[in-house]
């Protein structure tokens, strides 16, 4: 029971970095698909 | 004189029309690319030719994502139709197959008992480490094959059910949670590949105990090292489906960094095949590991199992554990697994 509950906090201790880094290095689309200007 | 003038002139006329004609000639013969200079990619058998060799037709667009100027995509129909219908057939067929078959399997065989019952001897099964990875796989397992399930089913099964809003909602969190999870089942997986891969050479014992049915039919108990062909058969589902879905994930994940439309579609088509697959076969793991079989869940439950238990189908590793002077612990199972 004790392997599973440490298992459980690293996998979301992993996931909660993995998720950080992810945000740091990825754009929303709206950002990494979008002009600087706006043409109307 | 007057007549010899009267000549003089026709001819100057005449050389002059000459050299109009001349010099008009040059831009008649330019004419036709003039009026239509991109004739080449405007020809339809040229555009056909194109997509019938599984390309795509392209034009030119003034915003970042260049991708966003492909016109026509074929390829792109068959994806639609992989991801909308053939790949929710695999998935209910693999997935919904397995529980009926489970179902069966246990109304008919029941549980497995262990039949020369509990000697009150404990060995160790799995050390903490072990366990501690296992479950960390699982756990991130049971989360990415919800989360995926409802990215094929949801739309369809989950969203008449609770409405656009929750399902909206739980969508972007299962979304969230699928991909960061990712990391540490595919950290899980790495670790569990190098840690199990000794006991999980396929040998000649394996086959004989295929061959008696696995201790599944009937009441015999095939002799096995620590991992039976069973155990073994869901290592390498592990090893290889779970590379196989963590590959095509990050590809995924990073979308366009190494691969373009027809890679992403690809990859994308793998990742799901493997993904039900892999569930309905988890979902036998499961069984076995817990109602299937009396005093399997110790293993990974406490990391001990009866002697008894060892003996009946494990004969060879309790042997070689004996040998290497491994020591049993006379405690008394608290509750035996049902």
């Amino acid at each position: 029971m004790k392997s599973f509950v440490f298992a459980v906090i690293a996998a979301f201790a992993i996931a909660a970095v993995a998720g950080f880094a992810l945000n740091s290095v990825q754009k929303p689309s709206d950002e990494a698909y979008s002009t600087q200007g706006v043409r109307l | 004189m007057a007549k010899l003038f009267a000549q003089v002139r026709y001819l100057v006329g005449a050389f002059a029309f000459a050299l109009l004609v001349v010099a008009a000639l040059p831009a008649s013969a330019q004419q036709p690319s003039q009026v239509n200079p991109t004739a080449s990619s405007v020809k339809e058998q040229q555009l056909l030719n194109a997509l019938q060799s599984g390309g795509s037709v392209s034009g030119r667009v003034s915003i970042p994502d260049q991708k966003s100027g492909t016109l026509i995509q074929p390829g792109g129909r068959d994806w639609r139709q992989f991801h909308e219908v053939t790949l929710r057939w695999i998935g209910g067929i693999s997935v919904l197959g397995m529980l009926i078959l489970l179902v069966v399997f246990y109304l008919t065989r029941g549980q497995v008992k262990l039949e020369s019952g509990y000697s009150g001897r404990r060995i160790v099964r799995f050390n903490g480490f072990e366990r501690f990875v296992h479950w960390m796989t699982a756990s991130c397992f049971i989360v990415l094959a919800l989360s995926g399930l409802n990215i094929t089913f949801g739309k369809s099964l989950l969203l008449p059910l609770i409405g656009e809003g929750a399902f909206a909602a739980w969508s972007q969190i299962a979304k969230y949670a699928h991909n960061y999870l990712s990391f540490p089942f595919s950290i899980g997986v790495v670790v569990i590949f190098l840690m199990w891969i000794g006991g999980n050479i396929p040998n000649k014992v394996d086959i004989e105990w295929a061959k008696r049915g696995g201790g599944l039919v009937g009441h015999d108990h095939p002799p096995a090292y620590r991992f039976n062909g069973g155990q073994k058969l869901i290592y390498w589902i592990v090893v290889i489906g779970g590379g196989l879905v963590a590959t095509t994930g990050y590809l995924l994940m990073f979308p366009f960094y190494t691969t373009g439309m027809q890679g992403m579609q690809f990859a994308q088509t793998i990742h799901a095949v493997v993904a039900v697959l892999f569930v309905a076969a988890m979902l036998a793991h499961i069984y076995i590991g817990t109602i299937g079989m009396e005093g399997a869940f110790d293993a990974m439950g406490e990391g001990t199992v009866d002697e008894n238990w060892a003996r009946e189908h494990h004969a060879l590793w309790l042997e070689q554990e004996r040998a290497r002077g491994s020591e049993t612990h006379g405690r008394p199972m608290a509750t035996p697994a049902e």
